[in-house]
């Protein structure tokens, strides 16, 4: 019991309590309950993996997006997590495919340019199979620093570098916008 | 209840629950402290990006008896470290800013010559000017936190550096002459120690005009870390992304 409690506090968001509600939870169920989840567990591992091309998670390689044909394989949207990509999916706007670094340059947490995982992007802007990189790391420092770090790296390449704008979010009030966002928000207006 | 509206420095975050987060605060007034900002992940209206590491704000919060954690209601941004353009070097500087402060300052200990020299490098903390500021703020803490040994004459014997080295050693103190270093000290050179002479008597934006590139002074700031990391006894994460 001691085991799985303190296997389950390694979740994010799972405190010492949360793991032992979890426990007792599972200790109660039937057989079949605790059995399909071990499965589960287990499969999730077995299954998926990394995208070779783009660091999705998928159960087959390349993943649904780098292996589509009616995708355009040489626009690319920079993300942190591959969480991130539902977000994009969800405008239907958005057709290109994507890479997925799994983090972002975090010198705190002793995460610095090395651990990041560029190579296979940059490999395909090297070679020229990409028009447009768009960095859509979120507008944090971390995520600022990660985006100015790749396009660094990436212009010599000569691929376009764009980055996602920032500023008043849709149906929010300009009255409660900060500093920086209205400062953004005026940075990034377009023509009308 | 008392409900306070303070000038602070953000210095980190932890996630809590779903959107709620724990903030560590260094306040002018009432010096390091710690808050719950609910939903802070969710309420941009509250929040926005005020709650980015080294953000200059007014914190509107709640002390409650008997409680450990103020609640933190809302911050106001004076100025945001994401107004200028952020790379890798910049956002270690922040990190190391945020990182000392959190691990030097006591809670509830007011200490305004920090929050001023804060501010100060904070201003002067660009893409292009980073070993300037993050030298003289690590140099500045230790003797705020009054860690810093004589840079004049040799801890020992008492020997006038004069135009030698000093030199320094990881697990020990103070700043010795070369008769009394150890096979294993590292050298602070005379320009090296002249500079830190000029830092505690000039103001930064006394310095920022002249030229600071990585190597300058370098010397100086690894005698900082090391002096920080040996007075909190633990390696500053922060300063590995600050080796030039
Ligand atoms: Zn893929
Ligand atoms: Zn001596």
């Amino acid at each position: 019991m001691a085991r799985l409690i303190e296997e389950l506090r390694k979740l994010p968001g799972i405190g010492t309590k949360s793991a032992q509600r979890l426990a007792f939870h599972i200790l109660r169920s039937n057989p079949e309950d605790a059995e399909a989840l071990a499965s589960a567990v287990r499969e999730v591992k077995a299954r998926l993996q990394l995208c070779s091309i783009c660091n999705n998670i998928t159960d087959v390689d390349p993943c649904l997006y780098c292996a589509s044909p009616t995708r355009n394989q040489r626009l690319v949207c920079v993300v942190e997590e591959p969480t991130n990509i539902a977000t994009v999916e969800k405008t239907r706007g958005y057709n290109g495919v994507y890479h997925v670094l799994h983090g972002t340059l975090s010198p705190l947490h002793g995460v610095g340019p090395e651990h990041l995982r560029t190579s296979t992007l940059l490999d395909r802007v090297t070679r020229g199979d990409i028009d447009e990189v768009i960095l859509a790391t979120s507008p944090t420092v971390e995520g600022e620093a990660t985006a100015h770090y790749l396009a660094d790296m990436l212009r010599s390449g000569g691929a376009r570098i764009s980055r996602i704008a920032t500023g008043v979010p849709a149906g929010s009030d300009i009255e409660y916008a900060d500093e920086v966002t209205m400062t953004r928000a005026l940075e990034g207006r377009r023509e009308m | 209840m008392i409900a306070h509206q303070a000038e602070a420095l953000v210095l980190r975050t932890w996630p809590v629950q779903e959107a709620d987060q724990i903030v560590s605060l260094f306040t002018r007034d009432q010096g390091k402290l710690k808050g719950m900002a609910k939903s802070a992940a969710r309420s941009r209206r509250r929040f926005g990006g005020a709650l980015e590491p080294m953000t200059h704000v007014v914190a509107h919060y709640v002390e409650k008896p008997r409680q450990e954690l103020v609640r933190l209601d809302s911050c106001e941004i004076l100025s945001s470290p994401l107004s200028q353009p952020v790379d890798y070097r910049r956002a270690a500087a922040l990190a190391f800013y945020a990182e000392v402060l959190e691990e030097t300052l006591p809670d509830h200990d007011p200490q305004d010559s920090v929050f001023r020299l804060a501010l100060t490098v904070l201003e002067h903390t660009r893409t292009d000017s980073i070993w300037l500021p993050v030298t003289y703020f690590a140099l500045w803490m230790i003797r705020l936190m009054g860690w810093m040994p004589d840079i004049e004459r040799c801890t020992l014997c008492g020997r006038p550096f004069g135009n030698e080295s000093a030199w320094f050693l990881a697990g020990s103190d103070g700043l010795v002459c070369g008769d009394h270093s150890h096979p294993a000290s590292r050298a602070l050179s005379p320009q090296s120690l002249a500079i830190a002479g000029r830092f505690f008597r000039t103001p930064i934006a006394g310095l920022v005009s002249e030229d600071w590139p990585p190597n300058r002074a370098a010397d100086l700031r690894r005698f900082a870390f090391q002096s920080l990391e040996r007075h909190l006894e633990r390696k500053l994460r922060s300063t590995q992304a600050l080796k030039a």
